[in-house]
């Protein structure tokens, strides 16, 4: 019976302990004098949070600190968004790893509660992961002109991975600069929108580059182009939408981007410590293999620029969310 | 296989069987602790296997997968609390057996047909993954709306006792389950503004709340009856009663591999289709939901069913069908390893490598799930008004857990007050699962297939699996309404006796 107890209460501890609420271990004066909290706006499991434990591993040993990740999902991040930007105690110890959800969700829920540019600070853009737009194998279009012009005689369907994701708002993005017929066909999560696609149920897509290179390699979707700036090291032979130079799509330049934020209050000595310490993350040969997996681009922005093009995306959103009938 | 030798160079390490047995122990123990999932622990344990060799590394996580999935089961049977969603369904018949006593049958039945729900899953993701996942693809949002039509069916069966009560059950399930945001627009749905709601409301505090919080009421309002100790763990299970269950063991398995197969239906799905299927068809039909151990059997089967095959379109299409095949897939690519058609041609030694792991994982759930019998039943003896206190405390914490939100242990709370009045009401709590669980498949596949048909309806006819899924669909309510008017007729024709004598 005791036995059972202690065990129970022994199972009980370490749970706690694994859910995060380790121990503090306080060290000298300088920041960081607490362990670091990384708060993951979505739940376990998705590339944020496998993005996030890589990272938090990586700048655990640069800082010589625990750094704790924690999962705070709901409502497309903005639920773990808004309660940092509340602040409160140990903002000054925590950062949260931020990507499109953050710019999208500012452009579709109007009653936030807080700014998704100034209530915080921009340390680092960690990765930038394209969009890459598919077709199904045996679509008749060979390139986004072909797409375009049988998109304006006839109503084309696109899959996406939920409402307010950059897969869905690069599809609304498409269609209103082409000016083209497009239905917005919503799957929970990329991985139920897949089969959709490769089963050719609906005409395109405009998915994360991890989720269909394989598929793309293997000749079952076929790749029109891809929405960076820059073509892909991935797929090479795969323009930019930029690069089509005609129906706007000059304008069309868009990645999934993941990086680092924190509480407008966050410390100026923590935010050179942090910037200096994912600086170093970022040189990791282990963080390089892992951006290579995902298909992805270290990022290029980091503080005052990286706020800046917040503020661009936020705008830029909130534009197409209105033509598309999304804002709520 | 010419290159025999490799894969067993590849397998046959310490590091693997290692990793099989550690992942099925945490998988275990997780599972059955409400409000840890296993998915949680394959998230946490993910940062883990970057450091591993790949084989081992994915091994981990399959072993944490599949204890989680039959860890559940232990916390469902003996305290009524479902470790994880999918272990929902086996408390129906696993609880009513502990408070009979027979807590350890129910256990062993539990776990062997877990265990061998686990193997043909293995087998069929091994030898029919290429032509399961070609149906897999086959499977659209109209394939999938006559699925989820047939599923709904279920209800019907579940809901013998008062087919109105189950209907009732089964509309407020699907009612709640609307809360949250619309798929299509985005909208709120039902939220009051709650930005808490706004993910739907969470199924682990719902089932926590909804099965575990009655009983505790139950027993602080009757002021505590001396515990009955009637032997409590009880004999284990005897060979002549698995073989009575193997017919719905086997088809469990079959409909757990079916449903793991097509990406995203899910474990909870499988374990109560196959434990409704199971009741229709067993001589012992009316015991099911008071103790049945078949009825146990049927639902870890379903359940278990899926944990080999949803692997199948993850490595043979790099789709994964639930969140934890999803984490494994980004366990895969850490290592440099893309799951997809092209994984069979570059990796093939090390693919079936990992089947080898994967088969071992069944042995291995065996052992652990044994020795987890022996310690986890002594809970049956604990008198409960020492148990439950502690069983309110995990509640509370399972349901804290699951986002890191106060507001879900209100929530939970609220589902326990209607747990409570659904047993006064004698209201049927597994049609109100199914509703909630199928309610929003069933929303979604429709307006899905409104949407790619550009409302042409015909879509809903397009195809072979469409014309079998429709059948059934109208088989079952047929079935139904007969049973139903023949159990009336029997009423009444016993009370025309009583009257005439």
């Amino acid at each position: 019976m005791n036995k059972l107890l202690s065990a129970t209460c022994l199972a009980a501890c370490g749970s706690a302990l694994a859910l995060g609420l380790t121990v503090s271990s306080a060290s000298a004066n300088e920041w960081p004098t607490d362990d670091i909290r990384l708060v993951v706006p979505y739940a376990p499991g998705g590339t944020t949070d496998v993005l996030s434990r890589r990272v938090a591993d990586l700048l655990q040993q640069e800082l010589d600190a625990n750094v704790v990740v924690e999962n705070r999902p709901g409502a497309g991040s903005t639920v773990g968004t808004g309660r940092l930007a509340r602040g409160g105690r140990g903002v000054d110890h925590t950062i949260l790893m931020a990507s499109p959800g953050h710019t999208i969700g500012a452009a579709i829920y109007p009653d936030l509660g807080y700014d998704p540019v100034e209530d915080f600070v921009f340390l680092q853009n960690m990765i930038d992961i394209p969009n890459v737009m598919v077709v199904p194998a045996d679509s008749p279009y060979e390139s986004v002109i072909e797409f375009v012009e049988a998109a304006k005689e006839e109503n084309m369907t696109f899959s996406h991975s939920g409402v307010g994701s950059s897969i869905h708002m690069s599809g609304e993005l498409f269609k209103t600069l082409t000016e083209t017929n497009m239905t917005a066909v919503p799957f929970a999560g990329s991985g139920a929108a897949l089969p959709a696609l490769l089963g050719g149920d609906v005409d395109v897509s405009f998915e994360n580059m991890p989720t269909v290179l394989s598929h793309i390699r293997s000749g079952d979707l076929r790749a029109l182009a891809v929405t960076s700036a820059e073509r892909s090291e991935y797929l090479p032979d795969v323009p930019t939408l930029s690069e089509v130079g005609e129906y706007n799509l000059d304008q069309f330049v868009t990645t999934a981007w993941f990086g680092l934020v924190a509480h407008s209050s966050f410390p100026e000595e923590a935010q050179s410590v942090m910037q200096d310490a994912l600086a170093k993350v970022m040189e990791r040969e282990e963080f390089l293999d892992f951006a290579d997996q995902l298909g992805a681009e270290p990022g290029q922005v980091s503080g005052e620029q990286f706020k800046q093009f917040i503020a661009d995306e936020v705008e830029r959103w909130e534009g197409v969310a209105q033509q598309a009938g999304i804002s709520q | 296989m010419e290159n025999f030798s490799e894969v067993v160079g590849i397998f046959f390490s310490l590091d693997n069987f290692l990793a099989i047995a550690v992942g099925v122990v945490i998988g275990v123990v997780v599972g059955s602790i409400p409000g840890l999932t296993a998915t949680m622990a394959v998230a946490l344990a993910l940062p883990f296997t970057f450091s591993m060799q790949p084989v081992a590394a994915i091994l981990l996580l399959v072993g944490i997968y599949k204890g989680g999935m039959y860890g559940g089961s232990i916390t469902a049977i003996l305290i009524r609390t479902p470790g994880s969603p999918a272990s929902a369904c086996t408390l129906l018949d696993g609880y009513p057996m502990a408070q009979q006593g027979h807590a350890k049958k129910a256990l062993k039945a539990a776990l062997y047909s877990s265990v061998i729900a686990d193997f043909i899953s293995n087998i069929a993701l091994i030898f029919f993954a290429a032509y399961l996942a070609k149906i897999a693809l086959n499977f659209g949002a109209p394939e999938f709306f006559w699925l989820i039509c047939f599923s709904l069916t279920i209800i019907i069966s579940l809901a013998s006792g008062s087919m109105i009560k189950g209907l009732m059950a089964a509309l407020l399930g699907i009612l709640l389950s609307m809360v949250g945001l619309d798929e299509v627009f985005g909208s709120q749905r039902l939220t009051f503004g709650n930005y808490n709601l706004m993910d739907s409301i969470s199924f682990i505090p719902l089932l926590i709340g909804l099965f575990a919080i009655p009983e505790i009421i139950e027993f602080y309002r009757k002021k505590a009856i001396p515990h009955i100790k009637a032997k409590a763990n009880g004999a284990g299970l005897a060979f002549s009663e698995l073989k009575r269950c193997m017919k719905s063991i086997v088809r469990g398995s079959l409909i757990g591999v079916i449903i793991g197969a097509i990406p995203g239906t899910g474990a909870t799905a499988a374990a109560f289709i196959s434990y409704s299927d199971a009741r229709r068809r067993s001589p012992n039909r009316a015991n099911f939901g008071k103790g049945e151990v078949e009825g146990v059997a049927a639902a870890e089967a379903g359940n278990n069913g899926v944990a080999g095959a949803t692997l199948i379109p993850l490595l043979s299409l790099g789709i994964p069908g639930d969140v934890i095949t999803a984490i494994i897939l980004g366990a895969f690519m850490v290592h440099g390893l893309t799951p997809g058609p092209l994984m069979f041609q570059e990796n093939l030694s090390l693919i079936y490598a990992l089947f080898l792991g994967i088969m071992c994982s069944s042995v291995i759930l065996l052992v652990v799930g044994n020795v987890a019998i022996k310690y986890f039943s002594l809970i049956a003896d604990i008198p409960k008004s020492i148990l439950f206190p502690i069983v309110l405390m995990f509640c509370v914490y399972g349901a804290y857990a699951v986002n890191n939100a106060t507001f879900d242990v209100g929530l939970m709370l609220a589902f326990g007050v209607l747990g409570y009045i659904f047993n006064r009401t004698a209201i049927p709590a597994a049609p109100f699962l199914i509703g909630f669980i199928l309610g929003p498949m069933f929303e979604d596949n429709l307006r899905r297939s409104l949407l790619i048909g550009s409302n042409d309806l015909s879509i809903f006819v397009r195809g072979p699996i469409t014309w079998v899924f429709i059948v059934l669909t109208v088989g079952s309510i047929g079935l139904a309404i007969y049973r139903f008017a023949a159990s009336r007729r029997g009423t009444r024709n016993s009370t025309d006796e009583s009257h005439q004598t």
